[in-house]
């Protein structure tokens, strides 16, 4: 591709005034986009990512400022510019979506005048003609029913609707570049899938540039001709995305490409959990349901789940937000009580027991959650956070306790000088090993992980996947891992169960549900999970297996199996009757009758 | 759907203020004071002082006193349920009565001062909150965090002291006119009015003369507050993703400014109301420094003569005020606002 | 260092923090002063506050005649103190009573706040942390309560109750309890639900424990900040209240009480009696209201 050049940004500097001098989130940032070409911006989060985004169009966040550099768009440098001339250019030349995109559009005014108003500004149109534009362009995002949805206030579209409405608007006067900016973080991935795709199509239809910035790298290896990192203010590195991925130059690149490396190596000494003995944990018929303050109706959270998780073995638990895998793990450890259901644990039935043998139990059964800044006693020191569980449950005496924090300390591979310091000052990636020193100060058998890895940057997860790896090596530990990042969870996990609004609709081994799904969400999850290989784009060879319109509300379920709406499989008696999950021959367990009949069709 | 939210925030409304008629009612008979020694003088005959307890009801059982109040007892005449407040036990007239003579006096004070306080404080507000930290913005902030704590009735006798004794330019703190001026035919109570209706200009200019230094006074005192949350809600809303992404989307820079100005407004109008509501009880003090005879001295004199029915219906009628206002301010704001469902 | 005026230039552009030091240093002063004269005031004051010994209505010295006064004093040329800020109508020296107030003001506004502190944050947490009917009935109460028109209520409860001192201070107590059950309670329920406090349940926690070594000290913030403005609030109600004769009894030495007093004569032009009082009070709220400021500030960022 010899496309000539569109953009070009030289030497952009950008510093925000502190109470400690001048921080610069972008120092001598250089970039070149040529036409019709699609760039992958990668770099830690506050690597100054969207800083760069906005100075790429003169705006900085109020009291920042562009100190130095230029950006030339056909030859006219921006800066150069007076404010009037840059403001016609924004938008018409270039269009911006951001992350949260419902933050991004005006609360108080329907979508339909807001696209309109943006294409008033930088074309001469009447309001009608305006309006007719809103729902042009809602149609081209592929917005079902753009007439009525031109009415819809933010607050009444859904994440993956919103960022839908953000492009219409970005893109109403066809600009040459597009500027996305973690467009989607925070959409599920059957959502992100669509709405990758359709924001691909789309700059195809229009001819648009794209610089797509992102922290995924699965969004980057299927969507982008040529990944940029982005690395103490500065572009480290700038290649085409199939020699990024082959041959990583940088050290930060390498770094951050390492668990994907890892993983791919580790395919082959995964070890086949250790099935056979007796389960460290098994779960019978478990339900949960809230009521709905108000309303005789309830939200169905998880229902009916089984499964069982051996002594040193992983059970991976996926699916999306929403699904009920978090509030499976919770009601594991009865931090919520199931409102049905058997939970046995070493042979113990929990599920029944009293507030006080529970409390007892609690040292053999621990939980690590999602946010690790939540979940620490911010006023605490770390000393007194790893002493807790000592105090509760072990007989040591006070030295013996602090000789058990050292070691937690250098278990979790963190310096024991940090005794006396308070959470504050660590990382995300510090904290969340803290957490975990925390979850095994009492020698437990089993550990939920909730998402433990979700807000943790690329390289700190895979440091964090190592360390649960090898204490599960050390200690002899069963897990539930809980993520929605199959990458991760195929590098962790023995066995895999799938969840989709409640309920398990695939359990088997990694190979075979990451290798052959066979229920059609496991499909549809599996074909939309991006997985961070360039040799095999999406964007070239479309997967069959795609799930349209949005997942139902937990509240309002249908009669039948509860893909049925969605599946491109369904037939009328999927859509009547409520589906069990079945065993096959080769171990897994599936939730779709036309799998266990042998008469779903599959397009290979 | 409007007129069934409106009608739900009556229903609730009522029963607000029902019950705390009923609290109220219980509250000061339970506090020591001993109204009828304050009315017989305390060196009475045992005699005069069983007469006068018989007069004011108070020699029977607590909820008999209560029934009558709220008119449940037919044969003892009308109570609160058929809309009467009773009967002040100082001046023997119907308490309604007074009240509605007081009442316009307070309205129209506090909806002056209200006036040219959000005049004032708006435009302020928003003029610090365009360069935070700025020079302008700094010299707002002490003001309002003064302004907003400062002793009003202080302030209103330090304005007569210069205004009036030194400067002359304001007239004596002694009402909303002189007792000289030939008051003009009362169809709505309120003096402005009624002067306008009746087309006595020269009885508008005075008593709006008269109105200037209260006015002044609590505009000063509202200033603070109302100027320290309009900057807060528009630095807040100039510094929303959707103003900066308006500008990403090339929007010429009034509509920006009226993008972030909506977003601003919106929450203000609730507090605007909180702070009427909370005024209606904190106009007393600036009404005694003026002797404006309006609701809030009229509050005064009931409470330190002990005036039972009085006080009742002073409560009564500003928490019933306050929550009108609460209403009307609520649905401006779900106007404002689509976010606020009903 | 070749960035040196650039960061210069960024210095001056983040002085926000400077200008609230500052202003925060004035608030440490103005508070630290009254604190100093609620417990010292009566001792230094020249003469009795309460005893009506001079002239009434004696205008202040003019501020040329201060230093003359001053020399005088320290030298021992004049015997008797001179009468600072002049004397009220009852011949009260009113230097004297404007030292002496902050015992009686300061002491009923600390007082009435650490009552309603303390119920508050006790209910609060209750409230918040166990929800029952029982805890939900107290917040309606507590609704009814905030409904009140504050400054007739406590007109009302003082008067009623009799003008003691003792009265204020439970009157204000009981009328700014539900902000501080509000303030605690919204705090609480937002911590109960945080990650740490899951955490400390699943270890093995007794609930109460986690109620009282987890939740509760980190939602003390935001009623610890209404704390110094409800300080402030309590002094202006304090002295209102008695402005219209529904506080304190004379001669008790209190703010409110000598504006009042002056209040008659300021329109014949004696401005001096209520003037010292009214800027006495004017500035210890607005110190409160600066440390108010300061601690949101602190909390906030």
């Amino acid at each position: 591709m010899t496309a000539s050049v569109l953009m070009a940004a030289e030497g952009l500097t950008v510093g925000y005034p502190t109470a400690e001098g001048v921080v610069r989130p972008l120092q001598g940032f250089d970039l070149t986009l040529r036409e019709r070409e699609i760039v992958g911006l990668i770099g830690d989060a506050g690597s100054g990512k969207s800083t760069a985004a906005l100075a790429l169009m003169g705006l900085v966040r109020p009291p920042g400022r562009i100190e130095a550099g230029r950006v030339a768009l056909d030859g006219t440098d921006l800066m150069s510019l007076d404010e009037d001339r840059l403001r016609e250019m924004r938008g018409r030349e270039i269009g911006v979506i951001v992350q949260n995109p419902r933050a991004a559009l005006n609360p108080m005014l329907r979508v339909g005048r807001q696209i309109g108003n943006v294409y008033r500004a930088h074309n001469d149109a009447t309001a009608a003609e305006a309006r007719a534009r809103a729902v042009e362009m809602l149609r081209l995002v592929g917005i079902n029913d753009p007439e009525r949805r031109v009415s819809a206030y933010a607050h009444e579209l859904s994440g993956g609707m919103a960022q839908r409405a953000l492009i219409a608007m970005a893109l109403s006067s066809e600009p040459r570049l597009l500027i996305a900016d973690e467009p989607t973080s925070g959409l599920d991935v059957t959502i992100q899938a669509q709405f990758l795709d359709q924001m691909w199509d789309t700059v195809q239809k229009t001819g648009s540039a794209v610089l797509l910035i992102s922290q995924d790298l699965g969004v980057i290896a299927n969507y982008c001709d040529r990944v940029a990192v982005l690395h103490g203010g500065r572009i480290v590195e700038d290649r085409p995305v199939r020699a990024f991925f082959a041959n990583p130059e940088h050290p930060y690149s390498r770094e951050v490409l390492s668990l994907q490396r890892d993983a791919a190596g580790s395919g082959a000494e995964r070890r086949t959990g250790p099935r056979g003995e007796a389960p460290l944990l098994a779960v019978e018929g478990l339900k949960k349901t809230f009521p709905i303050p108000g309303s005789a109706k309830v939200v169905q959270a998880v229902e009916r789940a089984d499964f069982t998780i051996a002594p040193r073995e992983t059970l991976g638990l996926v699916g999306e937000s929403g699904s009920g895998k978090t509030t499976v793990g919770r009601c594991l450890l009865r931090l919520e009580q199931a409102t049905e259901g058997r939970i046995t644990f070493r042979g113990q039935e929990i599920s029944a027991m009293g507030a006080r043998q529970m409390r007892a139990m609690r040292s053999k059964m621990q939980i690590v959650f999602q946010d690790p800044y939540d979940s620490i006693n911010p006023r605490w020191t770390v000393r007194r956070i790893l002493r807790e569980p000592l105090d509760l449950h072990s007989k040591l005496d006070a030295p013996g306790k602090d000789r058990r924090v050292r070691e937690l300390l250098d278990m979790v591979g963190l310096d024991p000088a940090w005794v006396d310091r308070k959470p504050r000052g660590l990382g995300s990636g510090a904290l969340q090993r803290l957490n975990i020193a925390r979850a095994i100060a009492t020698d437990p058998d089993f550990i939920v992980l909730d998402e433990p890895t979700s807000v943790l940057a690329p390289q700190a997860i895979s440091g964090l996947v190592a360390l649960l790896r090898r204490l599960q090596d050390d200690l002899g530990l069963g897990f539930l891992f809980i993520s929605h990042d199959l990458t991760t969870v195929q590098y962790l996990c023995h066995r895999v169960a799938v969840m989709y609004l409640g309920q398990i609709v695939e359990v088997g081994t990694v190979e075979q549900v990451f290798q052959d799904p066979q229920h059609p969400y496991s499909r549809a999850l599996l074909a939309a999970h991006l997985f961070p290989d360039p040799a095999s784009r999406r964007v070239e060879h479309r997967p069959p297996e795609r799930l349209g319109g949005e997942i139902p509300s937990p509240v309002d379920l249908p009669e039948g199996c509860y893909l049925a709406g969605r599946c491109p499989h369904a037939l009328d008696q999927c859509r009547i009757e409520p589906q069990a999950l079945h065993e096959l021959d080769d171990g897994r367990a599936v939730r779709c009758w036309q799998v266990v009949d042998g008469v779903l069709e599959v397009d290979a | 759907m409007i007129t069934r939210y409106i009608l739900r925030r009556f229903a609730i409304g009522t029963v607000q203020l029902l019950l705390l008629v009923v609290a109220v009612f219980f509250l000061i008979r339970l506090l020591p004071a001993d109204p009828v020694s304050r009315f017989v003088g305390l060196n009475s005959s045992a005699e005069a002082y069983a007469q006068a307890e018989r007069n004011l009801g108070l020699d029977r059982p607590i909820m008999v006193q209560l029934g009558h109040y709220l008119g449940l007892l037919p044969s003892e005449g009308p109570g609160l349920l058929q809309g009467s407040l009773g009967t002040s036990w100082v001046t023997g007239s119907p308490v309604a009565t007074e009240i509605a003579g007081a009442l316009p006096v307070t309205i129209e004070l506090l909806t002056f001062s209200f006036m040219v306080a959000l005049l004032v404080s708006v435009p302020v507000g928003m003029l610090a909150a365009l360069r935070p930290g700025g020079a302008a913005d700094k010299g707002v902030f002490v003001y309002s965090l003064f302004a907003g704590s400062q002793p009003e009735f202080w302030w209103g006798l330090l304005f007569v002291y210069v205004f009036f004794f030194t400067l002359g330019w304001a007239p004596a703190p002694l009402g909303v006119m002189s007792p000289l001026t030939s008051a003009p035919e009362t169809v709505t109570g309120f003096v402005t009015v009624d002067s306008i209706l009746a087309g006595r200009w020269d009885v508008l200019g005075e008593v709006l003369h008269h109105y200037m230094l209260p006015v002044a006074t609590m505009v000063f005192i509202l200033s603070g507050p109302i100027i320290k949350m309009v900057r807060q809600n528009m630095v807040r809303a100039l510094a929303s993703d959707f103003v900066l992404y308006a500008r990403c989307a090339g929007l010429p820079k009034g509509r920006v400014a009226m993008y972030a100005l909506r977003a601003a407004m919106a929450p203000s109008v609730t507090l605007i109301g909180i702070l009427y509501g909370f005024m209606l009880g904190g106009a007393v003090l600036i009404e005694s420094v003026f002797s404006l005879g309006g609701l809030g001295q009229y509050a005064i004199r009931s409470v330190l003569a002990f005036d039972y029915p009085a006080i009742q219906g002073v409560i009564l009628i500003i928490t019933a005020i306050s929550l009108l206002v609460y209403l009307a301010l609520d649905l401006i704001h779900a106007a404002i606002d689509p976010r606020v469902a009903y | 260092m070749a960035d040196a005026s650039l960061d210069d230039r960024a210095g001056a552009a983040s002085t926000p923090r400077r200008r609230v030091d500052w202003l925060f240093w004035i608030g440490v002063g103005i508070v630290s002063t009254v604190t100093f004269l609620a417990a010292f005031g009566p001792v230094i004051a020249p003469y009795d506050p309460t005893l009506a010994m001079h002239p009434p209505s004696v205008p202040p010295p003019s501020p040329a005649d201060w230093p003359g006064l001053w020399w005088g004093r320290l030298t021992g040329e004049i015997e008797a103190a001179p009468n600072w800020f002049g004397t009220d109508a009852n011949g009260f020296d009113l230097f004297s009573r404007v030292i002496s107030a902050p015992r009686v003001d300061l002491t009923i506004a600390l007082a009435a706040n650490a009552l309603s502190l303390g119920l508050g944050i006790f209910l609060g947490l209750i409230a918040g942390y166990y929800r029952n009917v029982l805890t939900e009935g107290l917040m309606r109460v507590s609704d009814v309560l905030q409904s009140f028109p504050v400054f007739i209520s406590a007109m009302i409860l003082v008067a009623l109750a009799g003008r003691s001192t003792l009265n204020i201070v439970i009157a204000l107590a009981l009328l700014y309890t539900p902000i501080y059950i509000r303030l605690t309670r919204s705090e609480v329920l937002t911590q109960r639900v945080r990650g740490y406090v899951e955490a400390a349940r699943a270890l093995g926690n007794p609930e109460i424990v986690i109620a009282l070594r987890h939740v509760l000290p980190n939602s003390l913030a935001p009623a610890l900040i209404q704390s110094s403005v409800t300080i402030g609030f309590a002094i202006l109600l304090t002295a209102g209240l008695s402005f219209v004769g529904a506080g304190v009894r004379p001669p008790a030495p209190e703010w409110g009480l000598m504006i009042s007093t002056g209040a008659n004569q300021i329109i014949l032009g004696e401005w001096w009696p209520s003037v010292f009082p009214g800027i006495a009070i004017s500035l210890t709220v607005f110190g409160f209201a600066i440390l108010g400021n300061a601690l949101e500030r602190r909390y906030e960022g």
